[in-house]
């Protein structure tokens, strides 16, 4: 089974109030540890201007690069419901192994401490609420409600199978697990 | 597994429901978990009615950084080195509050009560624990006390509504937009400001619906960039002609409801003439208006006339063009659209008035511990009621916005006290008002001053006491939020005072024990006193029958039966239920107004060139036009210092790039932005989003003056006037300015 995102960016004001309850739901100060980002993207000139909004989460790819390359296997994709997570403790830190897992992530989700020899982290789909039946803290946050998740297969049979948005391409080597209202031009 | 041991532990974890106060006013519900008497983390509304829940913003996502923040005040400090060096040391509270009974006492001995000024502000909101309504009750029992008159945000559109409606309740309840088929949001970013918990949400469904919404603004807000299908950008300060122009074409190719104008309103025929210019000579035409504002005569033109014919439309205008030196008028002439289109009172459609409260659970509406607050200070004056006679409030008090003025000059100035005594509570003035150079000179020059707050603000720094103040997680409460609900929320003590913090009632408390004012009524029981404080306001009393469920749930949701609609009442039977205005209509033209005689305060809405707008001479040598809209990281100033908000979004100044390349900058780059009041600096963030000419720095950071007297802390209001418009707006959106590389020094 796999689980996945779905992301209405034509709903996204850039509040950011997912990336501040994430920080708070697992406990992250503030710095270079961000397990959610927004990305933005503008375009055009003034006065025709185009502006979008992205997250950027794991996406807990179907092929997740990052499992291969870790050097001392930290990294594991749960069979159950598709969740990639890493084991902090087996992480030897970015030091030791050069970041290999946020190098090979096209999306750049691997995240690391200010710290020196920073042990890798990530988004874990908030598996401790996953596990309780409740939904990721940023999906519960958004006041839009531009967010949702739910069983990959059936998040496009609800939202269709649109896999680009703005500012976004679909990888096909790692298969991100989301499905996009996208903002078009 | 790290996650599963986690929930292993988490049994000792309790959950309590509650809301914060900040100025946003939302009063979201939160549900704070619990764990060795300590917050661990902030879960949002779980209402059933997911589309219904009142989701809180990324601000108080926050709120458990904002309540153990490392530079939270925890102990009563005293000034130990020169004002404003922010050089403190750490005292008891019963040195504290003996040194300010002393202090009090001695001033009210030697200058009268009229020496002590007390500066209020909207930083907490509620019934019981809140700063201002207590020490206005202890001062009033102390033999009164100076104030100030007017609010920072919204004063413009205060007038405007009491002139026009003689009501500030010019909202609906947002659900409402979804019925109409037009939404025009002028001046209006509620993505950023919330002005409502459920607003944002509201109007992405209306758009969604496929209700058109078009978006007037100098910039593309995050608002316009899920809403607009049309952005029209216009020059600040502007909007006013613009909105004359339409009501133009809407005459000249007789648009306008004549039959609602008729029935509803008084003193359309003198506007209407100096539309068409009959009374000077100029017909404001769409032309006429782009001139002035930059907007395309075609756009005008369609705007007039898709808002004329498409019915019902809603013509949301705002607060923050009205904090300008046209003021009022902005606000005046959007309700006098929605009069011309038949909008006010109908489901769909809108007053405007830029206020948007709804009278249900409004704040206006709030239980507070009873009076006397009756100020001797201001008895025997001529009375205020009904009046749109600004003098008359400045009998004994000073205008919000020259409340340091007020202090610098005293009774030579020509205000109505000497100002030997501060207390502020609730407000950072200093880095809110216009002209903060000023202020902080104002505050080195005042004798004594005591501010009640949670952290060192820039205000702070000039205090003579601070004394700490617990924050909302500190103290139980009834809160209710503003613009639009309707809900009562309660606010439950989580955790003990950090420190040695006490709230603003228990300090007023104590206060009255040190000057043995025996006659002031306390309150110690917080259980006993919330009960007695929900039974005190007619609508709580009958709502909330359940006053433990409602503690336990923090908030109490009001079923309407249908949405409110302003006005609704009296637009369809006017004869029975005129408005309260001495016409008993929409006062267009207004005999009160034209009655003060004063030129700059028409008695109809008019658009009029004022100081330090694009026309201004002024703009030869400061060309930029500064706005200062609300940030999305904080509120105001509150939340200042919290990490994980200040990461959201670094302090940036909007710059378009044609104003950018003229001054040989780059995105990113440090610049000084200046004017005759003040100096800061601030990164430049080079964006297609504004229009030229104008350059956007979110208020709220604070002021932080280098040894060159430059600000460092890019606080907007370095560069603000301490002004206000005639009907009373503090005017910091009319603010001239330049901008430059920044290479160090001054």
């Amino acid at each position: 089974m796999q689980i996945g995102f779905y992301f209405d960016q034509t709903r996204c004001i850039g509040c950011s109030a997912c990336a501040v309850a994430c920080k708070d739901w697992n406990d992250i100060p503030a710095g270079s540890e961000k397990w959610m980002r927004i990305t933005y993207n503008e375009k055009g000139k003034f006065p025709n201007v185009f502006v979008s909004y992205l997250i950027n989460p794991c996406f807990h790819c179907e092929d997740p690069v990052c499992i291969p390359v870790c050097p001392v296997n930290a990294i594991i994709k749960r069979e159950e419901d598709g969740i990639v997570i890493v084991e902090s403790n087996k992480c030897i830190g970015n030091e030791e192994c050069d970041s290999k897992c946020l190098k090979a992530c096209p999306y750049d989700a691997p995240q690391f401490g200010p710290e020196k020899g920073a042990k890798m982290r990530k988004c874990n789909f908030c598996l401790d609420r996953h596990l309780e039946g409740k939904l990721p803290a940023c999906i519960e946050t958004c006041r839009t409600r531009a967010l949702d998740t739910g069983i990959l297969e059936e998040l496009i049979s609800k939202y269709g199978s649109n896999k680009n948005a703005d500012n976004f391409t679909y990888s096909q080597r790692t298969k991100p697990a989301i499905v996009f209202k996208p903002k078009n031009k | 597994m790290e996650n599963q041991e986690k929930n292993a532990n988490e049994e000792d974890l309790k959950i309590v429901r509650t809301t914060s106060t900040f100025d946003c006013g939302g009063r979201c519900p939160l549900k704070l978990h619990i764990k060795e008497g300590k917050i661990i983390r902030v879960e949002g509304d779980d209402f059933e009615e997911k589309d219904e829940q009142l989701r809180t913003c990324l601000r108080c996502r926050a709120l458990r950084q904002y309540v153990y923040h490392p530079e939270r005040l925890k102990h009563p400090l005293k000034r130990d080195g020169p004002k404003g060096s922010g050089k403190f040391k750490r005292i008891s509270w019963d040195e504290a509050l003996t040194e300010i009974a002393e202090k009090l006492k001695e001033v009210k001995q030697k200058y009268g009560n009229s020496s002590i000024f007390l500066a209020t502000g909207g930083a907490y909101q509620g019934a019981y624990h809140d700063g201002v309504f207590a020490m206005m009750r202890l001062l009033t029992h102390f033999g009164g006390y100076s104030t100030h008159y007017g609010n920072v945000s919204s004063e413009g559109a205060v007038y405007a509504t009491q002139t026009q409606y003689t009501s500030p309740f010019v909202g609906h309840s947002r659900t409402d937009l979804l019925n109409s088929k037009l939404i025009i949001m002028w001046g209006w970013d509620p993505a950023r400001m919330i002005s409502g918990t459920d607003t944002i949400f509201n109007l992405i469904k209306a758009k969604e619906k496929g209700i058109k919404i078009i978006c007037i603004d100098p910039r593309y807000t995050d608002s316009a960039v899920v809403l607009a299908d049309q952005w029209i950008p216009i020059i600040p300060g502007t909007d006013t002609a613009m909105m004359v122009a339409i009501a133009y074409v809407m005459i000249q190719e007789n648009l306008y409801d004549q039959e609602f104008l008729y029935k509803n309103t008084v003193g359309f025929e003198k506007f209407k003439e100096y539309v068409m210019g009959r009374d000077d000579g100029i017909p404001k035409t769409p032309e006429w208006a782009e001139k002035i504002t930059s907007v395309p005569t075609e756009i005008i033109i369609n705007l007039a006339r898709e808002y004329a014919t498409t019915k019902p439309s809603a013509l949301m205008d705002c607060q923050g063009p009205a904090r300008s030196a046209i003021g009022e008028l902005y606000n005046r002439c959007a309700m006098t659209l929605t009069a011309m289109t038949g909008n006010v009172g109908k489901h769909g459609g809108s007053a405007a008035g830029g206020l948007m409260g709804i009278p249900y659970g409004h704040m206006f509406f709030g239980s507070r511990i009873p009076p006397p607050y009756r100020n001797p200070v201001e008895t025997g004056l001529k009375s205020v009621r009904g009046s749109l006679d600004l003098q008359l409030r400045f009998q004994a008090r000073c205008h919000t916005n020259k409340v340091f003025d007020a202090i610098l000059k005293g009774k030579k100035g020509g205000y109505p006290f000497d100002v030997k005594f501060a207390w502020f509570v609730n407000n950072n003035f200093l880095n809110q008002l216009g002209n903060a150079n000023k202020s902080a000179k104002a505050l080195k020059k005042l004798n004594y001053m005591v501010i009640a707050d949670l952290w060192l603000t820039p205000t702070a720094r000039y205090a003579d006491i601070i004394l700490p103040v617990t924050s909302i997680a500190e103290k139980s409460d009834l809160v209710r939020p503003w613009p639009s609900g309707p809900y009562f929320a309660c606010a439950n003590q989580v955790i003990e005072p950090i420190g040695e913090c006490k709230s603003d009632l228990r300090i007023a408390e104590e206060l009255a024990d040190k000057l043995e004012l025996e006659e002031f009524e306390k309150y110690p029981d917080e259980n006993k006193a919330l009960r007695f404080l929900i039974k005190l306001r007619e609508d709580t009393r009958k709502n909330i029958r359940n006053i433990d469920k409602f503690r336990e749930d923090g908030i109490h949701r009001l079923k309407l039966e249908e949405p409110y609609i302003a006005f609704k009442e009296q637009i369809v039977n006017i004869e029975n239920k005129p408005f309260s205005t001495p016409s008993g209509k929409i006062e267009i033209f207004s005999q009160r107004i034209a009655d003060l005689n004063d030129p700059e305060n028409p008695p109809i809405p008019k658009y009029m060139e004022r100081w330090e707008g694009r026309y201004d001479p002024l703009n030869k040598r400061y060309p930029i036009q500064l706005i200062s809209p609300h940030p999305k990281n904080r509120v105001h100033s509150e939340l200042y210092l919290v990490e994980w908000l200040k990461e959201v979004e670094p302090h940036v100044a909007w710059v378009n790039p044609v104003d950018a390349e003229a001054r040989g900058i780059k995105d990113g780059d440090e610049i000084l932005v200046f004017n005759d009041r003040g100096k800061l600096t601030i990164r430049a963030w080079l964006t297609e989003r504004i229009i030229p000419g104008v350059i956007c720095i979110f208020e709220g950071t604070w002021y932080d003056p280098d040894e060159n007297g430059v600000d460092r802390g890019g606080c907007v209001n370095t560069l603000t006037k301490d002004a206000y418009s005639p009907g009373g707006a503090s005017a910091l959106n009319s603010c001239l300015v330049d901008f430059k590389k920044f290479k160090g020094g001054a």
